[in-house]
């Protein structure tokens, strides 16, 4: 479990999150939605330890700021917004760089072979060879969502959960990639991990969120269920938009359907 | 049928998109390059003298017809052209390695230590131990004897670097055109100071001066190998150590910090380590330029940008060119030599234009 508690980050002078309690359980996604500028990316990277902040992050019954950069690498991988290279790395090159650390959680000698299958996870069967600046920018992000895949291959490594915490994973891939980015989500935290996901798209967040931590000018606005929190009221409010809330029959899952200012 | 399933095994032996198999083969050929490069400069130069028939003669014990012309070229080949070779040999790789880590550390195919002012800044710290060294500084090069010209030129490497790195760097960020410009800044600020030193200085050490700031190997002697040697066999040795870091620094600090790697250190070590070895280099033979940045960017070509091979890579053909560049300084307008310098310039500019050319676009100011 990861407990952030009376979490606050200020950078410059500027306060740009505000006492944010939050938790992230094993077996759960926890998605992150918000305006632009809410601050959720920056709470991210406090919770990723890039930034200093006050209050409190438990990751796994430890304090995050007493633990060394291996032993947060075991508990967790992170997946920036966007990665650029000054370097021509090939796809394979850059995918393997996840097991710098050397805790996949897989035998070594499956290392060698743990690149082609995360890269087939992500849908990038035969880009091994491939140089990586040479890809489109969805393919660049799925290509770095399979080096984050290598780092914690197993979502439960000795006895302890592992967590992924996803920037906007599919904020640039087309509508079949962010359900497969999605799925490989939903399956990590069902095979006993945890999914901490920055999310723009309200609608995927209904269909795949466990828990939805809404953030309004730093703050923590709302949190619960996605059928909770996906209110008209809220959303509108934190948004600064029209919008229409409508439920889908099966599993009374919520759909956002935005209305023209007209 | 036969070739195909031979096809599919080699197939399944190199996974595509690996190159690690093919930069072994090609360091395995760069140690040739160099046992070769090192023949052809110790047996060549201004003088007559054989080195093949002193080496033999070493070996087989025999003594030579003529036994003044014998121990002349003994002389020659042990005194002027053995050190000579191995000091080619420490600095050339010196010269790459500190590149390629310079170039990981920013992030950035254009960082040079020569280019970005940390040889100027070398240069300020040797030339002030030349110049005041019996004078002002008279203390520190009594306590410090023949270490204290590579320490002060440390020392004028380590500060540049570091006030480098503070300028062009925000939030993890190193910023290509604040690099280059502050590097600019800096190298002009450093050779203003060496500029006033060098007017202070008389007309004996003039001389040595001039002839050192364009570089040259011609000064070895064993001596100066035994004071540079240690630091840059050191340094050296620190670099591979730091290859899965500097790897992982490519795709960010950040993102490096996630994998794993302790980050500050690592730029620490670097940063201490290249100061070292290009101070090092800077000390005995000035300013070597523009093998820090041919050298690596050749070989990310050939191998690609994995440090793990890079950096040996880098020292073996650095260490080569700068032996071949030599030969060359010697030869070209022997009896006398030019200085190595210019003849790595006149190579490594209009090849740093190319990639300037070639990667518009790519390196985006």
């Amino acid at each position: 479990m990861i407990e952030a508690r009376d979490v606050s980050v200020a950078i410059g002078g500027k306060r740009i999150v505000a006492n944010v309690d939050f938790t992230a359980r094993p077996g759960e996604i926890a998605a992150i939605v918000g305006p632009n500028g809410s601050g959720k990316t920056t709470f991210l990277k406090a919770l990723s330890g890039d930034l200093s902040f006050t209050g409190t992050v438990v990751v796994n019954g430890r304090d995050l700021v007493a633990m060394k950069p291996v032993e947060a690498a075991t508990a967790r991988a992170v997946l920036p917004q966007a990665t650029t290279l000054s370097f021509p790395f090939t796809v394979r090159e850059v995918v393997r760089l996840g097991l710098v650390g050397g805790r996949s959680g897989v035998l070594p000698g499956e290392h060698g072979r743990l690149p082609e299958r995360a890269l087939a996870r992500v849908d990038l069967d035969g880009f091994a060879g491939r140089f990586y600046q040479e890809l489109s920018g969805g393919e660049q992000q799925r290509a770095q969502l399979a080096r984050v895949l290598c780092q914690v291959w197993a979502p439960v490594l000795d006895g302890k959960p592992r967590y992924l915490f996803l920037d906007e994973p599919v904020s640039s891939l087309d509508i079949k990639h962010q359900l497969i980015i999605m799925n490989i989500a939903r399956d990590f935290a069902r095979r006993g991990g945890g999914v901490i996901a920055i999310l723009h798209d309200l609608n995927l967040t209904a269909m795949y969120a466990d828990r939805v931590f809404v953030m309004h000018r730093g703050r923590l606005a709302a949190n619960g269920l996605p059928q909770e929190v996906l209110s008209d009221d809220l959303i509108e409010k934190v948004f600064d938009c029209r919008l229409r809330v409508g439920v889908l029959p099966p599993g009374n899952v919520p759909f956002i359907l935005p209305q023209s200012a007209a | 049928m036969v070739d195909q399933s031979i096809a599919g095994a080699a197939g399944k032996l190199v996974a595509e998109g690996d190159r690690s198999g093919r930069a072994r083969l090609v360091i395995l050929l760069l140690c040739l390059v160099l046992a070769l490069s090192m023949f052809l400069s110790l047996t060549s130069g201004a003088s007559d003298a054989s080195a093949v028939g002193v080496i033999r003669d070493w070996l087989t014990g025999a003594v030579p017809a003529n036994a003044a012309l014998g121990a002349r070229d003994r002389l020659i080949v042990y005194a002027i052209r053995m050190p000579r070779v191995l000091l080619g040999v420490l600095i050339g790789a010196a010269l790459a390695v500190s590149g390629a880590v310079m170039q990981g550390l920013f992030r950035n195919p254009l960082a040079d230590p020569g280019l970005i002012g940390v040889s100027a800044g070398s240069s300020l710290g040797a030339v002030a131990v030349i110049v005041l060294g019996t004078t002002w500084l008279a203390p520190l090069t009594l306590a410090l004897g023949s270490m204290a010209l590579p320490l002060a030129a440390f020392c004028g490497g380590l500060s540049v670097t570091l006030v480098l790195y503070r300028v062009a760097t925000r939030q993890g960020r190193t910023s290509v055109a604040t690099m280059l410009l502050a590097g600019i800044a800096l190298a002009a600020l450093a050779m203003a100071l060496t500029g006033i030193l060098i007017f202070m200085a008389d007309d004996r050490q003039l001389r040595d001066l001039t002839f050192w700031q364009l570089g040259s190997l011609g000064g070895a002697t064993w001596p100066k190998i035994a004071s540079v040697g240690p630091i840059i066999v050191l340094a050296l040795a620190a670099m591979p150590f730091m290859a899965r870091g500097l790897n992982a620094l490519a795709l960010g600090e950040a993102t490096a910090g996630h994998l794993g790697i302790p980050v500050q250190r690592l730029k620490y070590t670097a940063i201490v380590g290249v100061s070292a070895a290009v101070g090092a280099s800077v000390a005995v033979s000035g300013g070597i330029g523009f093998v820090g940045i041919v050298v690596p960017h050749l070989l990310r070509l050939l191998i690609g940008p994995d440090n793990r091979y890079l950096l040996p890579a880098s020292a073996l053909l650095g260490a080569s060119m700068l032996l071949i560049a030599d030969a060359i300084a010697r030869v070209i307008v022997a009896p006398a030599e030019l200085p190595i310098g210019i003849v790595t310039a006149i190579a490594g500019a209009p090849f740093f234009l190319w990639i300037l050319l070639r990667k518009r676009g790519v390196v985006d100011l």
